[in-house]
């Protein structure tokens, strides 16, 4: 097997279809030999689209395109709106430490403007860093139980501290993402998004029926009651623009009715009141420390952040793109390493982890404007909100009754999220015990935390969080369970006998057999009979064709043996003339359809025998 | 394979059914170029019976599609639906031929 390496190569993502290419509306010139100019049109201006992309009928602007300046500050306006709901999860941090309002102020001052700087370098592309679509930034549920933890033991610096870990550990998982793929299957996946949204939920409903929670008042039953119905009520009757906003009005609403309820007195509105419209936010509140004790719930939650980072880079890809086939890793990478970045920042910054805004990507899927210059919009609103003292008191005063209903509202799809999510698998035995111990396992800790002590200090430490709790068990239980699960078949076609129906048969049979998804066994027979197809008259003259087909349930790998010469396969579509007019037209054709077809595709040669290796994800 | 033809006015609308492999692409390519000759310059491939096209079927297309322009005809591809649409678009054909959802837009776009 020498040479078996020597054609290895990812495919490329996007169709190469002639023509299409989007309608570019005056991209900004900088143009001049300045490096500022240089800087500004690598880092913006040049298209990060293929000119190959084929853009959607749906789509009004793609992310290379410019609409009006007026266009982008609506959109960026909209996108503020639906984002700004997640400013919930630093203020319960905050509230959970019971920490002076200025300083909750400047919490928040200071995460508009991180918000604003995580959007940008998502947009833009510095070296490594940026996919280029435009991805708002947000604070998340996925950090919050973890957040809540660390204030608890350590206060605020330490929730700071962990959240730059955090960062840093995601920003370093970018890479291997795509390897880690059989560790973090899609179910377990699911369950750590469902575990982030009850550890999220309950976290909020201790605020107000926790032990240490003071009592809720019927004023306060009514205001929650009032906001959580708002948006419920706006979410499934609502339509346009008051659905996709509904959290926010009825976060509002719950506000304005606080008032009249007596839940914030002018006591309370005092800060409003005596805060400026215009001002610095301070630093005083920003200091760092470090506990190992909360690696694994902070690393676990960067874990999560990750995921559904490369779920939202790649929802902006199909989005741009009517040719769509497959993620292409590249820009996942870039976006997942940007994310981490951004959460860096912001525990620099004296905030709580971010994470790409997934309901951002769906305003943009439903308004057809995915320009970046409308997450460049977005990110200037919030760099100038991040300057306004008093919008960020009126925030810091938000009555914990409006805050929880809301929290309560958001988790409520981030729970459903998950479920889906382990759902869009098949259940068997081993999977339905992944997940069903997994849930049990983060659920005693929620009932139960006493339980922890039974365990050795060293490993309570860790074990104490109902999200670390059932990720540790479902991917333990995962990785043991995988023992015994790839399984190979062989098929032998004789030259004299080539059967393509015999070779989709076989296929048909064994992915059935297998559990493999129908979509790539489709891959795969078509991989196998259009190779017989292409090398039947002029590669093969003789002997005996082997068949290896083998499946783990995330990979499903073919090698094709044969004696004979091997195929090529480009990486670019032949020409029309070269295949049209040339008797090795087919063949050539054949080579870059295979290639495309398969996500990776390597042949070599030895003592006359020839290996065409196709790996197909699963 | 079968081909199954039928006639709509001026139009021709060919009807594979099957496999379109490199057994099989020949003798399609062969019917296409028959009904050329007879001076039947505006052709309709409907592909909705089609299982598999394999690169010596779209090679056989490709040839018909440059026939009819130079008998200054029209040839329009519908019916492309499943894993045949997903073959068109591995091999980026999108924008190489004319192609419709359904027969009558293809008749209609010939004619």
């Amino acid at each position: 097997m020498s040479n078996v390496a020597a054609q290895e190569t990812a495919p490329t993502v996007r169709s190469s279809a002639e023509g299409n290419k989007p309608k570019h509306t005056a991209p900004p010139q900088w143009a001049g030999g300045s490096w500022i100019a240089r800087f500004l049109r690598r880092a913006y201006a040049d298209p990060i689209l293929a000119p190959d992309v084929k853009k959607p009928a749906s789509l009004f602007y793609n992310a290379d395109e410019r609409p009006t300046a007026a266009i982008a500050l609506s959109n960026g306006m909209q996108h503020v709106g639906l984002i700004a709901i997640n400013l919930v999860y630093p203020l319960l941090v905050c509230r959970a430490v019971g920490v002076p309002v200025t300083v909750t102020e400047e919490m928040l001052s200071l995460g508009m403007i991180v918000l604003a700087a995580g959007t940008v370098i998502q947009v833009l592309r510095l070296g490594p860093i940026g996919s280029g679509f435009m991805l708002p930034s947000t604070f998340t549920a996925t950090y919050f139980a973890p957040s809540l933890l660390a204030a608890r033991l350590g206060g605020l610096p330490l929730v700071f501290g962990m959240t730059v870990f955090a960062g840093a550990f995601e920003a370093a998982l970018a890479p291997l993402l795509n390897r880690l793929r059989t560790y973090l299957p899609v179910e377990v996946s699911g369950l750590v998004i469902f575990m982030i949204g009850v550890a999220a939920g309950l976290a909020g409903l201790r605020t107000l029926l926790g032990p240490s929670a003071a009592a809720v008042t019927s004023p306060e039953w009514i205001v929650a009651g009032i906001t959580l119905g708002s948006m419920a009520g706006l979410n499934i009757w609502g339509k346009g623009i008051a659905r996709m906003l509904c959290a926010l009005i009825g976060l509002t609403v719950g506000y304005l009715v606080a008032i009249p309820a007596g839940l914030l007195t002018s006591a309370r509105l005092a800060p409003v009141f005596s805060a400026a419209w215009l001002g610095f936010p301070g630093f005083g509140h920003i200091s760092w420390s470090f506990d190992p004790a909360l690696i694994a719930p902070f690393a676990i939650a960067s874990v999560a952040a990750a995921m559904k980072a490369a779920g939202t880079i790649t929802i902006c890809q199909k989005m741009n793109d009517a040719n769509w086939v497959r993620p292409d890793m590249r820009s996942v990478t870039r976006g997942v390493l940007t994310d981490g970045v951004a959460t860096m920042l912001a525990g620099l910054a004296g905030g709580v982890g971010t994470n790409t805004s997934t309901p951002s990507a769906g305003l943009a899927a439903a308004t057809g404007v995915a320009s970046r210059n409308v997450a460049i919009a977005a990110a200037g609103i919030f760099f100038v909100l991040g300057f306004c003292p008093k919008l960020t008191a009126v925030l810091a005063i938000t009555p914990r009754a409006v805050v929880v209903a809301a929290l309560i509202f958001t988790v409520t799809f981030i729970m459903i999220n998950g479920l889906q999510v382990m759902m869009s698998r098949m259940l068997d035995a081993r999977r339905t015990l992944v997940l069903g111990l997994g849930i049990l396992a983060g659920m005693t800790i929620e009932v139960f935390p006493q339980s922890v002590k039974l365990l050795p200090s060293s490993i309570a430490a860790v074990a104490g969080s109902s999200l670390v709790s059932a990720t540790v068990v479902a991917l333990v239980l995962n990785l043991i369970f995988r023992i015994g699960v790839r399984k190979i078949a062989t098929l032998e076609i004789k030259r004299d006998q080539v059967n393509a129906q015999k070779v989709e048969d076989f296929f048909t049979r064994q992915s059935g057999a297998w559990g493999a998804r129908p979509d790539v066994a489709k891959r795969a027979a078509f991989g196998v009979a259009q190779l017989v197809d292409a090398i039947a008259d002029t590669c093969w003259e003789s002997g005996t064709m082997t068949v290896r087909a083998s499946f783990d349930e995330f990979n499903f790998d073919i090698d094709v043996t044969y004696p004979g010469e091997r195929i090529d396969f480009p990486d670019e579509r032949p020409s029309v003339e070269q295949i049209r007019d040339s008797e090795d037209g087919a063949r050539l054709l054949a080579g870059f359809m295979l290639r495309r077809n398969a996500d990776r595709v390597r042949s070599g040669i030895k003592d006359g025998q020839c290996t065409v290796h196709f790996h197909f994800e699963h | 394979m079968d081909v199954i033809e039928q006639e709509a006015g001026s139009v021709t609308i060919v009807e594979p059914r099957g496999r379109i492999d490199s057994v099989t692409a020949k003798e399609f390519g062969d019917r296409l170029a028959s009904l050329l000759n007879t001076g039947r310059h505006r052709l309709v491939i409907d592909l909705k019976s089609i299982s598999y096209i394999s690169s010596a079927g779209f090679r056989q297309l490709l040839i018909a599609n440059k026939s009819t322009e130079e008998k200054n005809g029209k040839l329009a591809l519908c019916g492309i639906a499943g894993e045949v649409k997903r073959l068109f678009e591995i091999g980026a054909f999108g924008d190489l031929f004319s192609i419709y959802t359904t027969r009558e837009d293809g008749i209609a776009s010939v004619q």
